[in-house]
């Protein structure tokens, strides 16, 4: 079996619908019906710029889940551990859900055998709010008359009904957006895994030049299974991905990472500073946090619960500048901080969690020649004991 | 790359773990309860509702999915004990709960009855309908909570008690004034507003006991609180020339102080803003119409009138009176009826004559207003609560009471949304003579100390096994020093026959002053500080006492 597929769904409705011809709902949809997995995990659309995550058993459920939804930038690791653990679940999972997983199954939260993750290529995901403003302020929209969004070919494509119900397509290219502090979230702009190879199938249109087929690789036995399944029970067709494809993919990866270069630099504002201008960045920055603890709820790599180290050893009697709750937390992450941006997100004081936990997660991984979320088989370096006692009692 | 590993397959949970998971969730798009600025999140529950947990609602217009301490705990503050139907104590059916209650009410004389509703987890339609059932029965002394502030000021100056300001003013303020709030306590959603106003050049000044520990203001002016120097808040008024004064407005906010607030705003070109504590205060102030004119007594008055037996009949709607104050559960035990319609039963649950059962908030149809004037929707689909109160009075629909609502707030056919600031204020000039403010403080014995309670979400709102409570207080070094405390020791906080011992935080703060974020059984003087002593409690560590 080839790794390389375009592929698409068969059913005309899913094929319009979903993106790039719905290969992954239909792939999704198959596995319901068909009984290869328990539920699926999926995020319902309730506007351009809302969503929900669901679970649900369904396949028309999740048919209505068709679609892409940039601008809601929610990581779905801890609705697997929290709610499909021991269940077969299948979801469509972009390169930082399939990190959080793999770091949640090295970490025996999840059994990994029983995910089944669609991977979906990602340039990154813009924060709701900032893409209601950039339809407003930028493409002079009413944001409430968006009704699709895409990103293709360095854009963002906003789709508006008119008043006479006809569709309208408005596009704005991203740089652009992004020299204006608008586009997509920080932690996107900086991230380099655009194509999730830690998941079962990875999708999009990268490589595909027909915008009703998806460009698919099968990364593991599992993808294969789910993939074949798919074709077996007739949801979806397919045909090989020729060999331009697969190299203009690897060429729009190759260039997103570049950007994610550069964006590195325009945005670390901690490198250019003196050891104690960082100091006081840090302090500056940690001084603010309120201890409301939705960084460590939210984070996908962080598998504890109350019984939190960076919980327990913080008192809040101290009077530290920066508690041992954010020292704690920067030193717990360094090993296995996928920089989602999740807390950053969630932080009700805007402390710039991602910029902070990349300074010290970036360079520790580097030093320790570890990429978190990338292969299960990969112990977390700051993890080995753990690891070494549950070698022995298998 | 990724396979079948045997090191990674056994499910490391506890048993803990394992029962939190849920099992099957139904995604609500709710509202936080823990303040009037109505942060959006949503709540996964299971099938019975029982198990619920907490997702950030990004899209949210006020909060953008960030929630405080209070917000990320509210799945706990939902696991409180429910409430029943009963009457007398014996479980009964609704219909007849109410039934009783209606029954009762109208057998009582309207100057002997009370209504009183805290405006926490009530929707408008709820306070439309309560309010109603209130004139069903002829009944002036209803209270939402601040009616006494509204005395005693023009009426030209009460939108400002009414109505707030969008965040969007705060972030474009080029001078804030913090008037003895710190915001990261007291409404930690609105610090990040002010810390972007900072970075968009707003200039930052507090008037406060102490200055703010995490250094959000540019300048502070202290206020002695041995000696509350208003003169000099008074003489320093050029200060507030064109800046938005930040304020709060609580059942314990001293009137005077108030005053002070309106007279600074009315004889200088600023703005003023005063934040509550209770979700749809504003709400509660626009539909409680002209109650607060007409009303007879408002929530203190009400426990007076208790006490003195002139009100002999209470209908408490989804608020914990003794949450107010300890004191007012044995005060409430000489009612000859009380009614208690809540989701969650309450101190006072024991001793009602008949309580009702409502629903979880985040369960309810309806509407709020929040802080900034934003007319957000609940996000549930029961209309429990709502009938329960029109099945006693005018017996209208939901829709009935909804449109009423919308009437009465002034949107006409205009479709709800969070992203627009529906109820906008409009600045109007008044005039207030300068007000002599005497800040009556309750006095301690010489040396004593003064009580700030730095009040916040779990202040007003705590319930369950929240466990983010700050259970100590602060003090100062000069305390710490002249008590000999150590590490682990704790304070006595003393205020007459009342006593509490709590673990303590150095912060810096004057000498005689100690905060605290959590309720103590020390009553709140009707004021800013509250006169005690202050002691160390029995030392616990005998290595330490041989020392000493």
């Amino acid at each position: 079996m080839s790794r390389y597929y375009l592929a698409w769904a068969k059913d005309e409705d899913v094929r319009e619908k979903g993106a790039n011809g719905g290969f992954v709902t239909a792939t999704l949809v198959s596995a319901l019906e068909t009984g290869f997995i328990d539920v699926a995990l999926v995020v319902k659309k309730k506007s351009v710029y809302e969503g929900i995550p669901i679970l649900t058993s369904n396949p028309e459920e999740v048919k209505e889940c068709a679609g892409s939804l940039h601008g809601t930038p929610i990581n779905l690791t801890k609705y697997v551990v929290d709610y499909a653990a021991e269940k077969r679940v299948g979801l469509p999972a972009k390169p930082c859900d399939a990190r959080g997983i793999i770091e949640q199954a090295k970490r025996r939260q999840v059994n990994l055998d029983n995910i089944f993750m669609i991977g979906l290529n990602c340039g990154g995901t813009v924060h709701p709010l900032r893409m209601r403003e950039m339809a407003a302020d930028f493409y002079g929209l009413d944001p409430d008359s968006v009704v699709k969004e895409e990103i293709k070919e360095g854009k963002i494509v906003l789709i508006s009904k008119e008043d006479e119900g006809k569709e309208q397509e408005n596009w704005m290219k991203i740089d652009e957006l992004e020299q204006k502090g608008y586009g997509r979230r920080d932690a996107c702009k900086l991230c380099v895994t655009k194509i999730p190879t830690s998941a079962d199938l990875a999708c999009g249109n990268w490589g595909s030049n027909d915008t009703k087929k998806t460009f698919v690789e099968v990364l593991t036995a599992k993808g294969e299974a789910i993939f074949k399944n798919a074709m077996d029970s007739g949801y979806v067709e397919i045909e090989e991905a020729p060999g331009e494809g697969i190299e203009k993919r690897k060429k729009v990866e190759a260039g997103m990472q570049k950007l994610a270069e550069s964006w590195k630099e325009k945005l670390d504002e901690i490198s250019k500073l003196s050891r104690s201008g960082r100091f006081e960045f840090y302090v500056d920055a940690l001084k603010n946090c309120i201890h409301c603890g939705a960084c460590k709820e939210v984070c996908p790599v962080c598998p504890c619960e109350a019984n939190a180290k960076c919980l327990d050893m913080n008192d809040e009697k101290d009077s530290y500048v920066v508690s041992m709750y954010n020292m704690l937390r920067i030193f717990h992450l360094m090993d296995s901080c996928i920089h989602c941006g999740e807390c950053e997100d969630v932080c009700p004081v805007d402390i710039p969690l991602t910029l902070i936990q990349r300074r010290f997660s970036e360079r520790m991984q580097r030093r320790l020649g570890y990429t978190p979320g990338m292969d299960v088989r990969e112990k977390p370096p700051l993890y080995e004991t753990e690891l070494r006692w549950s070698a022995e009692e298998e | 790359m990724s396979g079948k590993n045997p090191h990674y397959t056994r499910l490391n949970l506890d048993g803990a773990q394992r029962r939190n998971r849920v099992k099957e969730m139904k995604v609500i798009s709710s509202i936080c309860p823990g303040c009037s600025i109505g942060c959006g999140l949503y709540l996964m529950v299971d099938r019975e509702e029982k198990k619920i947990k907490l997702l950030h609602r990004k899209n949210s217009a006020v909060n953008e999915g960030k929630l405080c301490t209070f917000g990320t705990h509210l799945p706990a503050y939902y696991g409180r004990e429910a409430q029943k139907n009963a009457v007398g104590g014996r479980e009964v059916e609704q219909k007849e709960a109410v039934k009783e209650a209606k029954e009762k009410l109208k057998g009582m004389n309207p100057d002997e009855l009370a209504f009183v509703a805290l405006p926490c987890t009530i929707t408008n339609e709820e306070i439309e309908s309560f309010a109603s059932l209130a004139s069903e029965f002829e009944c002036e002394n209803i209270s939402f909570g601040f009616e006494s502030f509204f005395r005693g000021i023009p009426e030209a100056a009460s939108y400002i008690i009414e109505k707030g300001l969008p965040f969007s003013e705060v972030e474009a303020a080029s001078k804030i004034i913090l008037f003895f709030i710190d915001p990261f306590v007291h409404y930690p959603l609105l610090a990040r507003r002010i810390l972007k106003a900072k970075k968009n050049g707003a200039k930052v000044i507090e008037v406060s006991f102490a200055r703010n520990e995490r250094g959000i203001a540019d300048e502070t002016v202290l206020v002695d609180p041995r000696d509350m120097e208003v003169e000099r808040i008074k003489e320093n008024r050029e200060m507030f020339e064109d800046s938005l004064i930040i304020g709060e407005l609580t059942p314990y906010t001293n009137p005077q102080f108030l005053l002070l607030m309106l007279w600074i705003n009315a004889s200088t070109s600023s703005k003023l803003f005063l934040l509550k504590p209770f979700l749809n205060s504003t709400g509660a102030f626009l539909l409680g119409g002209d109650f607060y004119t007409k009303r007879k007594k408002d929530l203190f008055e009400i426990i007076e009138g208790i006490e003195r037996g002139e009100i002999k009949a209470l209908y408490l709607l989804e608020t914990d009176l003794a949450g107010v104050s300890e004191e007012i559960t044995k005060t409430i035990s000489k009612l000859g009826l009380l009614i208690e319609q809540n989701a969650y039963r309450t101190a006072l649950s024991d001793i009602a004559t008949i309580t009702l059962r409502s629903e979880s908030f985040f369960m309810k149809k309806g509407t709020i207003v929040n802080i900034e004037g934003r007319v957000l929707e609940t996000g549930g689909e029961s209309e429990k609560g709502l009938r329960t109160l029109e099945s006693m009075g005018k017996g209208r629909s939901y829709d009935e009471v909804h449109e009423e609502v919308k009437k009465r707030l002034g949107l006409g056919s205009t479709k709800i949304s969070e992203f627009e600031v529906a109820i906008k204020r409009e600045e109007k000039s008044f005039e207030l003579a300068e007000p002599k403010v005497e800040m009556e403080i309750e006095r301690a014995e010489e040396e004593g100390y003064f009580l700030w309670y730095k009040t916040n979400p779990f202040f007003w709102s705590s319930g369950g096994d929240m466990g983010a409570i700050k259970n100590f207080v602060e003090i100062s070094p000069w305390a710490m020093r002249k008590l000999g405390l150590f590490r682990d020791d704790e304070v006595e906080i003393v205020q007459g026959e009342r006593k509490e011992k709590r673990g303590f935080k150095i912060s810096e703060l004057p000498p005689n002053l100690i905060l605290a974020e959590s309720k103590l059984s020390i009553k709140p003087f009707k004021g800013l500080l509250t006169g005690v002593e202050m002691r160390r409690a029995d030392i616990k560590n005998k290595k330490i006492e041989k020392f000493l």
